[in-house]
């Protein structure tokens, strides 16, 4: 075989040779230097950059003059996937979308289909859903501190932030089975209630996580570098935010206090007593400080909902929905034509669509599906917080030195498996 | 949509610019602060396991490499080839021929047995459901997780082999450990 090498760019290809960057004019000075802009490329496979995002830079010797994000590096056709899987089939399908958020993808979608089945959770499901939501959340901002820490030159902190994430992996490897793509949330409930000793652990884990994170505010807090690096760094007004749609704690940065966990309290967050860090400036250091006190407020959501855990069902009776008891199987007729029927067609959903929104470790993370009234969805889409939150980099970092825009880049905290989808 | 957070806020405090002295205490001072984090790791010791020669032990409920299963007394297979795990793989990985019993030739306990089994690891995503749809316990998600290869169609796992115990048996650990 051999290839065609005068074959015609395809559409892609010439889409993506269109993009053009902004005619800038160089800034005159009035000395004699030539002033020369210059297009850096920056990715798609560099460390900065936090997966494969690409970067069309203009630059003016240091000072970025303007910026293009260019993605779809890691398109899987999730979303397209999920509409040729039953409901059941396409949870552990649409968790793998955003790889450091897995319970709030699968909680996304279950919730939207459990909206239009009308099917209520028990309490009990909805407590062990909140320690995990929240304990991924923890972990989520850890890959963010060790990683972003790392982009500002702190080393170490990548790898002690990494070894309090084994920790949490550890438990959802215990009470889920996998540490990460869990598929522990299911429509109607949890897979399985925890493991004995699970709880122990937890509240081990509980107890010295904040002292962690108070060495780490220790380390990066006030040090002087990180300070530099950070205090007044491309901040961006609250009411840009809004216009471009940011959410998470890059719009509570600026001292808007919208967290969907508290604004419309869904899986019963409202039982818990919990505060919203906010900032003041909304600059790199507030990004930073409202992530970080953002794992204290999760550490007390989860001792929380341990202590109050009810007992009881862990996962819905309807039998419409929630596949039967193992034991039933060996010994009712009927559980088992009704497993049959739930693992080969699925359950069916009533017609109608619904846009379910949670907060995720990024921002407001919403799940629309439509339903046809069969045992497909007709349609998945998911608005994730980082797809969103990229559109702020060019504002943000527009004047300012391309060691700002990493800086910035990092504490933006964007997931490519998110973004691309 | 209206709402007002009251006193749910938490404002995160920012130090407000330090005088030359306290500019000094904050180059040196908040360094040796954070040194002492840095330090006190010292003590602790490696927290790092040297795998593969030491390898952490598993959760019961880990999901590694799947296994097939024979009754301990007859042993006939347990699986019947009702391709329910194959309805259920969300990846479509598992690939199922039934075939018929016969005096002769009595593979499993059902009137049906499983004439080809193949699960496609390289595309498998080990969410278990296989586990969980399977009526009669005859596919389980194992322990093993080393499970690479130098060729792709070595990843194409044939029933013999996912009816043999493994070679080398993955540390286990107890439930509540």
């Amino acid at each position: 075989m051999s290839t065609d090498v005068t074959r015609p760019a395809s559409e892609y290809r010439r889409m993506e040779e269109s993009i053009t960057m902004a005619p800038l004019e160089p800034v005159e000075t009035g000395d004699d230097v030539n002033h020369e802009l210059l297009t850096l490329n920056m990715g798609p496979h560099h460390p900065a950059t936090h997966g494969v995002l690409r970067l069309l830079i203009t630059l003016e010797g240091e000072i970025v003059r303007d910026l293009k994000p260019i993605i779809g590096y890691v398109h899987t056709g999730i979303e397209k996937t999920a509409e040729d899987k039953s409901y059941w089939k396409a949870i552990p399908v649409v968790e793998r979308m955003d790889y450091l958020a897995y319970f709030f993808n699968a909680y996304a979608f279950c919730g939207a289909t459990e909206t239009l089945l009308e099917v209520e959770v028990p309490p009990r499901a909805q407590y062990l859903r909140v320690i995990h939501l929240e304990l991924n959340r923890i972990m989520s901002h850890l890959v963010w501190l060790g990683t972003s820490a790392l982009d500002l030159g702190a080393m170490s902190m990548f790898w002690y932030c990494f070894r309090d994430r084994e920790l949490i992996l550890d438990l959802f490897e215990q009470s889920t089975g996998q540490r990460m793509h869990t598929r522990y949330i299911q429509v109607g409930g949890v897979a399985e209630d925890i493991p004995r000793g699970w709880a122990s652990k937890l509240k081990q884990f509980t107890d010295q996580m904040p002292s962690r994170v108070d060495q780490y505010k220790d380390l990066l807090a006030n040090n002087e570098i990180v300070l530099q690096r950070l205090r007044g760094v491309c901040p961006l007004a609250e009411e840009e935010l809004l216009k471009l749609g940011v959410t998470g704690p890059l719009l509570r940065a600026t001292g808007n206090p919208w967290d969907l966990r508290k604004a419309t309290p869904y899986c019963s967050y409202d039982h818990f007593d919990f505060k919203i860090p906010v900032g003041t400036e909304g600059d790199n250091w507030d990004r930073f400080a409202v992530r970080v006190a953002e794992i204290y407020e999760s550490v007390k959501i989860i001792e929380q909902a341990m202590d109050g855990l009810p007992e009881g069902a862990w996962m819905t009776d309807d039998r419409k929905v929630a596949l039967p008891p193992r034991h039933e199987l060996a010994t009712s007729m009927e559980a088992l034509i009704h497993h049959f029927k739930l693992v080969t067609e699925g359950f069916r959903v009533p017609p109608g669509e619904v846009y379910f929104p949670i907060e995720s470790p990024r921002g407001e993370l919403a799940c629309f599906v439509r339903s046809d009234g069969s045992s497909k969805p007709a349609r998945v889409h998911m608005r994730d917080p980082s797809f969103v939150n990229l559109q702020a980099t060019a504002p943000m970092t527009e004047g300012s030195y391309i060691a700002d825009l990493i800086a910035t880049l990092a504490m933006l905290d964007p997931v490519l498996g998110g973004i691309d989808r | 949509m209206s709402w007002t957070p009251g006193d749910e806020m938490l404002v995160v405090q920012r130090a407000s610019p330090p005088g030359a002295a306290g500019g000094t205490y904050r180059a040196f001072g908040e360094t040796l602060r954070g040194l002492k984090t840095t330090m006190s790791r010292l003590v602790e010791g490696p927290k790092t396991i040297s795998y593969p020669e030491e390898k952490v032990p598993v959760y019961p409920r880990f999901r590694g490499r799947h296994r097939l299963h024979r009754f301990e007394d007859t042993g006939l297979e347990k699986c019947v080839g009702c391709s329910l795990c194959a309805a259920a793989c969300p990846a479509d990985c598992i690939r199922v021929v039934a075939a018929e019993n016969t005096p002769e030739n009595r593979v499993s306990a059902g009137e049906r047995y499983a004439a080809v089994y193949e699960i496609n690891l390289a595309r498998c995503i080990f969410c278990g459901y296989c586990e969980v749809a399977c009526p009669f316990d005859a596919i389980t998600m194992g322990h093993d997780y080393e499970m690479s290869a130098y060729n792709r169609t070595d990843l194409i796992f044939t029933k013999e082999m996912l009816l043999d115990e493994p070679l080398e048996r993955t540390p286990l650990r107890g439930e509540g450990e």
